[in-house]
């Protein structure tokens, strides 16, 4: 039985308290491979391998099932910049 | 560990060394000699050739608090004998992880000499790298003996310039 999607937003926002979250399962619904987008002030300050840490360290024990976890943005608040999903005309 | 869960740890014999108990014959006369204690249970995970090249001779295993030890050790070494070493899936002629491929295409496309090990091929090793790098996943990249990161962090420092920086840092020191 593999992790959810809503298992790894669920740890991440409780550890990290996210101004944005964004998790995505690219292995299908199995909950083998994930993809994280996450904003969060407590990410202040702190070097890029540090932030990654951090996400892992969250995860620690869902990473006995997780076969790859990509993280694709680990920023601060001020860092975030979007991109729009709608272009306006 | 029983022996039969001994043996069922992947051992693969990269080269044709010979399974000689005695460290010694590992141990060839180069400036990087490796020491390993004279005992047949023990893990040598690094032979030094006569090319001078790093090359894994994963064997059995003894569980033990002075196995951790030298087996830290022995990834001291390791991750010290090139200025950029990679832990992958595969190797970098044949990668055999997207990931993987993704970290070999962009120290290739930099045209930086690197140094691959399979951790596919050793079960050992794939497990003491993720306690001593403390980190869960590969590729795991290091720069001049340090952790770097893995395909995630690698990507977007080459994206943002500071993989190059940090090259040039660890080339030129």
């Amino acid at each position: 039985m593999g992790v959810s999607k809503e298992d790894v937003e669920g740890i991440l926002t409780s550890a990290m308290k996210p101004t944005h979250l964004q998790v995505v399962d690219t292995s299908g619904g199995c909950g083998a491979s994930f993809e994280i987008e996450i904003v969060s002030e407590q990410f202040e300050g702190k070097k890029l391998l540090e932030r990654h840490r951090m996400v892992n360290a969250a995860l620690a024990e869902q990473m006995k099932e997780i076969h790859a976890l990509s993280i694709k943005k680990a920023v601060t608040p001020s860092k975030w910049n979007p991109i729009p999903k709608v272009q306006e005309e | 560990m029983t022996i039969a869960a001994v043996a069922s740890l992947s051992v693969v014999r990269l080269s044709s060394s010979t399974r000689n108990p005695a460290y010694s014959s590992f141990i060839t006369a180069t400036p990087r000699n490796f020491r390993f204690p004279k005992d047949s249970r023990s893990l040598s995970l690094v032979r030094v050739s006569s090319t001078h090249k790093i090359r894994l001779s994963p064997y059995i295993v003894r569980c033990s608090a002075t196995q951790d030890a030298e087996l830290k050790s022995t990834i001291d070494k390791v991750v010290n004998s090139e200025k950029v070493v990679l832990f992958m899936k595969g190797n970098k002629d044949f990668p055999q992880c997207g990931f993987s491929n993704t970290v070999v295409q962009i120290l290739k496309s930099l045209n930086v000499p690197f140094q691959t090990f399979d951790i596919l091929e050793n079960n050992v090793l794939r497990q003491g790298l993720k306690e001593y790098s403390s980190w869960p996943t590969f590729p795991q990249l290091y720069i001049d003996g340090e952790f770097f990161g893995g395909c995630d962090i690698t990507l977007e420092a080459y994206q943002n310039g500071d993989l190059q920086e940090c090259l040039e840092k660890a080339m030129c020191s």
